[in-house]
């Protein structure tokens, strides 16, 4: 309470900050190594539930320029040598989801993470296009079934999180 | 204060309003341009790559260690259970090693005595660090992790990586207090090893599978499941005989690893200097060719 009244004296500041820190949070979570016990390391695509999320709720919160630093920093930690796939393929998520928001926000949950398998089936299909055609062959799609299984499994999680920042810090538009 | 920010607003509306237009696609180019620089200019790109992951190194530490803690406290947990028939296990174990002891302390004092003949010159001792894995990039890109030590643990390039079961990678980017491993797993590992038992010679090249692919076997030499296979030590990387996997499967003239390092499990992992320093420095190493798409030619590949 404290804090919005806070925020609303500072213009609302803070506003933007909580989807951007969020974002970047979510991608550093995206490399730490989980272990799941008697299972392998795992680490889902969080980033990409980061941007899902705030481009539903509130796409003026977090920039086209947060979304590109976001997927630059994902992969620069990846240690791919396309550095600029992740910005890319975010930034393509957030366009095609802006238009389709209103479809999605204010729908109950099952909804929302229908809306995430689709997105998520989608870039990591297109990730796989990407890298097959940098190395001009048709890599091996366990690795990417496997990704979008753990990410898709693991969205109730980063949603949870990400509403509860939501609601909790963020003034009502 | 708000009168003046309405103003200032009026102001910057029409640019602000240009600029969000073209943001969008003005980045998506900028990313689809960074690609292609990443593909022409490695050496920028590994440097900004460095950087990033030693100022993020510290924020991946504290990350990933409660996450550590709670899954070795269920671990832990876990282990209680089989306390038992793993101390039976166990027991059986170590009758058969210490029966292994005996032989290997023979062994030794023979190798002793062979040397003295033969004056030969030991390699010299290696160093091991111990490092734990605060990032795995897990993607399906590539295959790597990061790991808590740099070049103030005196870390080198081209440095071989291992646990207590086998070869993990080799050290692919050192920065100041974090360096990334390249796994034996990744598209771009391409290590010199050998069969075991025929000391038949092969490079074993990951392609982001669990299980890396031999290559450059002649077809006539038996292979076989179960086969052990070590290092070859040519390309004066990393010694000869370090223990690397087993041959998984033979698969239409495709012969898989399965290593012996459960790569996808890495908590702790030792950089061991062996002190051969065969990786030519960062600077010598030419851009990729653009023929054969995106190997990166490492000359700690380099095989023959």
């Amino acid at each position: 309470m404290g804090l919005a009244v806070f925020q609303r004296e500072a213009g609302g500041f803070p506003n933007t900050l909580i989807p951007l820190v969020s974002t970047l949070v979510f991608v550093l979570l995206s490399v730490v190594p989980l272990q799941i016990p008697g299972f392998a390391v795992v680490t889902p695509a969080f980033a990409l539930m980061a941007v899902y999320h705030w481009t539903i709720y509130r796409p003026e919160l977090l920039s086209p320029l947060a979304v590109f630093i976001a997927g630059l920093l994902l992969d620069f930690l990846n240690g791919t040598q396309y550095v600029g796939t992740s910005a890319l393929s975010l930034l393509l998520v957030r366009s095609a989801l802006l238009s389709q928001r209103t479809f999605f926000a204010n729908r109950p949950f099952p909804m929302l993470w229908a809306g995430f398998l689709l997105t998520a089936v989608a870039v990591i299909a297109f990730e796989w296009a990407l890298v097959s055609a940098f190395l001009r062959s048709a890599v091996g799609t366990r690795p990417f079934i496997f990704e979008a299984v753990l990410t898709v499994a693991s969205f109730p999680v980063g949603s949870y999180v990400l509403t509860r920042l939501q609601r909790g810090f963020l003034v009502r538009a | 204060m708000r009168e003046r920010s309405g103003a200032v607003d009026r102001l910057t509306a029409p640019v602000r309003a240009v600029a969000q237009r073209i943001a969008v696609p003005f980045l998506i180019v900028l990313s689809m341009m960074f690609i292609v620089l990443g593909k022409a200019d490695v050496l920028l790109f590994n440097r900004l790559r460095v950087i990033v992951v030693d100022a993020t190194a510290p924020v991946l530490q504290a990350v990933s260690q409660p996450a550590a803690t709670v899954a070795s406290g269920v671990r832990y947990v876990e282990d209680l259970f089989v306390v038992y028939r793993d101390n039976q296990r166990l027991r059986e174990e170590n009758g058969r090693l210490l029966q292994w002891q005996d032989a290997a302390r023979r062994l030794q004092a023979e190798n002793a005595e062979l040397r003295k003949l033969t004056k030969f010159q030991a390699p010299a001792d290696a160093r091991y660090i111990s490092a734990q894995v605060i990032a795995n990039s897990g993607g399906a890109f590539a295959r790597n992790v990061l790991v808590n030590i740099g070049l103030r643990d005196e870390v080198v390039r081209g440095q071989a990586a291992v646990t207590g079961e086998g070869l993990v990678g080799r050290v692919a980017e050192v920065g100041e207090r974090a360096s990334r491993i390249l796994l034996l797993t990744d598209l771009n590992s391409h290590i010199p090893v050998m069969l075991d038992g025929s000391r038949e010679r092969a490079v074993m090249a990951g392609d982001n599978s669990d299980q890396p692919r031999l290559l450059y076997l002649p077809a006539t030499v038996p292979v076989k499941p179960g086969d052990r296979i070590v290092t070859a030590g040519s390309g004066g990387v990393f010694p000869p005989g370090l223990p690397v996997g087993v041959v998984a499967s033979i698969d239409s003239g495709i012969v898989r690893i399965e290593p012996f390092a459960e790569l996808a499990r890495l908590e702790i992992v030792e950089v061991v200097d062996f002190g051969l320093g065969g990786v030519l420095p960062q600077s010598q190493i030419p851009p990729p060719r653009a023929a054969k798409g995106a190997r990166v030619v490492d000359p700690a590949d380099v095989t023959r």
